[in-house]
């Protein structure tokens, strides 16, 4: 099922949660809103599932207007950032919940309820937790559960709030990792929000940015990294250098540009090549610091009055030797440019 | 030297610790147990068969009658209403949130002996809707309506300050989940809601039913102490008591000991399966053990 969100706004309060946002979410796509907390990514998910009501604008399923249609009757599968599992049931029964509150007439007999749940058991593969309750399970095998249950009831959408967001490190990696696996299983129209742009773009077909209520830019995980639309997604997508009012010189060079006015230019610190030797057009730098990070090296060079952090693979640095102190010449490869930007933070 | 010691360091010297224990040991022994066990004492000192007659005495009996049938009405009442209040406290946003919190607060803030007058100012002879009342040959002061009244005025609070915090603390994401899922309202409250509250409810209940049995100043007021007809046990315990009858008096009121008793066992055990319902909902450590019950407070 396709969804449609047309002209959709929110305010709490004085507070604008979403400003009139346009986007569409093709069938069997799985969809990440990625943006910093409060920029209105779960508003839009529970408008998208009717718990929340937009003060204006349409929410289209397949077509269909749905804005006023009850969560229940949406056919949606939500799930939850802390999981939100029935804690006096059994994970059989939170799965089977669905269900079993089915009216009579389109209720599955107790066999079929429970050969459908030992599936869903068996595809987040927990078949083994079944008689066990919620809080005997780790927080990544409750996530699972709770996928299951959403799973259940054969929605046509999925909805995940952050649902990576309350595990560790390791498991978070495990578990979208699986969750990628499991779309490419069952296929459902999949919008999922998150904070963390690493679990966006590993994850996601679609990448939906996110910024003060607005859609900053929406596109492939490669699109949004590798040409991002505005220097906030710049900046949001990953480390990055800001060169103000310096679009000159080699950076123009490389810019394939020259600006007059106000303009800032964004270079990824990966984007820059450190030399030994001043070769045509680049800028020599002091080495202030060089922190070996796992696969990478990062070195910060000074220049002039600007700090600039580079990184470097393992066998670059093997290679140039770079000690703090030292004098050295780099190069970015590759520059975006922005002008008129104003001051913005993230 | 190390471990041991380091471990202490952030306890008092062992002096003051059982000095302190011992004066709140000391201090509960003489003024809530010896009590307690005067009760039984003077209850029984004139033998088992006195004992016995006292409480089958018609008076008295008719006392138990009337506290059981207040009980019986109040705290069905307050349940289903602190159920609503607190529903409606814990999951929706609406003005005047705070002021209700504050009126649900009124029956703690306010001596029943003021509740009990109220009664009597709306519904006396001389009150707002008295002679109305009188015109169509309603009693409600000075009768068991008012009684229940007053009964239900004073346990209004119990069980819902009980459930909002416990459904607050809960939050609604278990029954947003159970809607997206196709349940309706109601099976949504009876499979979802009402089932994690269940212990705090049952606590508030038996808070609530203690209250109501042993209501003293408010029915006082507008029981108008007729005797066989409008007078609750402890109306009963006190109207003995001045008329010296020390062995009757006393025996009803073991009955209401024994009912404190028993609140007690069951508050202990409730607090305790609440408490662990309570650490059932705290966040695990994510990919670890199970956390162990914390040792809450209650």
């Amino acid at each position: 099922m396709s969804i449609d969100i047309q002209n959709i706004s929110k305010r709490f309060g004085p507070f604008v949660a979403l400003d009139n946002i346009n986007l569409s979410l093709p069938t069997g796509e799985l969809t990440a809103l990625l943006g910093p907390s409060g920029c209105g990514k779960t508003t839009l998910l529970r408008i998208i599932a009717g718990m929340e009501s937009a003060d204006q604008g349409q929410v289209l399923f397949s077509g269909n207007d749905a804005t006023h249609l009850h969560t229940r009757d949406r056919q949606v599968g939500f799930v939850f950032q802390h999981y939100a599992l029935f804690r006096h049931m059994t994970v059989f029964e939170n799965v089977a919940f669905g269900l079993r509150v089915k009216p009579r007439k389109e209720r599955p007999s107790d066999a079929e309820i429970r050969q459908k749940v030992t599936h869903l058991l068996q595809l987040v593969q927990l078949d083994w937790l079944a008689d066990r309750y919620p809080s005997q399970l780790s927080g990544g095998q409750r996530q699972r559960i709770a996928l299951a249950r959403a799973l259940a009831v054969e929605p046509k959408v999925l909805l995940l709030d952050e649902p990576f967001g309350a595990l560790d490190t390791k498991v978070r990696k495990e578990l979208r990792r699986w969750l990628r696996h499991l779309h490419d299983e069952v296929h459902i129209t999949s919008v999922f929000v998150t904070h963390d742009q690493e679990e966006a773009l590993e994850v996601a077909d679609r990448v939906v940015v996110l910024n003060k209520g607005k859609i900053e830019q929406i596109g492939t995980p490669d699109e949004v990294y590798s040409h991002p639309a505005t220097p906030f997604v710049y900046q949001f997508l990953g480390n990055v250098n800001v060169f103000h009012s310096r679009i000159h010189g080699s950076w123009a060079e490389i810019a394939k540009q020259e600006h007059q006015g106000e303009a800032v230019a964004f270079v990824r610190p990966h984007d820059i090549e450190i030399t030994r030797d001043a070769g045509q057009g680049a800028l020599q730098g002091t080495v202030r610091f060089v922190h070996p990070i796992g696969p990478v090296v990062r070195v910060e060079l000074a220049h002039q009055s600007e700090t600039i952090e580079v990184e470097l693979s393992r066998e670059r640095q093997q290679q140039l030797d770079l000690r703090v102190g030292e004098v050295t010449y780099f190069r970015p490869r590759q520059v975006q440019v922005f002008e008129d930007v104003q001051d913005f933070v993230i | 030297m190390q471990p041991k010691k380091s471990a202490r360091s952030t306890q008092e010297p062992r002096w003051l610790r059982y000095s302190l224990i011992g004066i709140a040991l000391a201090f509960l022994l003489s003024f809530l147990f010896l009590p307690l066990v005067f009760v039984f004492v003077q209850a029984l000192a004139k033998g088992v068969d006195t004992y016995l007659d006292a409480l089958k005495e018609p008076d008295a009996w008719s006392a138990i009658r009337l506290t059981l049938i207040t009980a019986a009405i109040a705290v069905p009442f307050n349940l289903v209403f602190g159920v609503a209040a607190s529903w409606a406290i814990a999951r929706f946003e609406f003005k005047g949130k705070a002021f209700l919190v504050s009126l649900i607060d009124l029956p703690f803030a306010v001596s029943p002996v003021i509740c009990g007058l109220i009664y009597i100012l709306l519904f006396g002879s001389h009150g707002w809707i008295g002679p109305w009342l009188q015109d169509h040959d309603i009693k409600i002061v000075f009768a068991i309506p008012g009684i229940v009244l007053a009964t239900v005025f004073v346990t209004f609070p119990f069980v819902a300050r009980e459930l909002i915090p416990l459904m607050q603390a809960q939050g609604k994401d278990e029954e947003e989940a159970a809607i997206s899922l196709g349940a309706s309202g109601f099976q949504t409250f009876w499979r979802v809601t009402l089932p994690n509250v269940k212990w705090g409810l049952i606590y508030g209940v038996i808070l609530c039913n203690a209250r109501a049995m042993g209501e003293f100043g408010a029915v006082s007021v507008v029981s108008g102490h007729i005797r066989g007809e409008t007078n609750t046990m402890p109306l009963h315990i006190e109207i003995l008591y001045n008329e010296y009858q020390q062995a009757a008096a006393f025996a009803v009121a073991s009955l209401l000991a024994l009912l404190a008793l028993v609140t007690l066992v069951l508050k202990s055990v409730v607090e305790w399966r609440l408490r662990k319902e309570l650490a059932a909902q705290d966040e695990l450590p994510p990919d670890g053990l199970p956390a162990t019950p914390r040792t809450a407070h209650a």
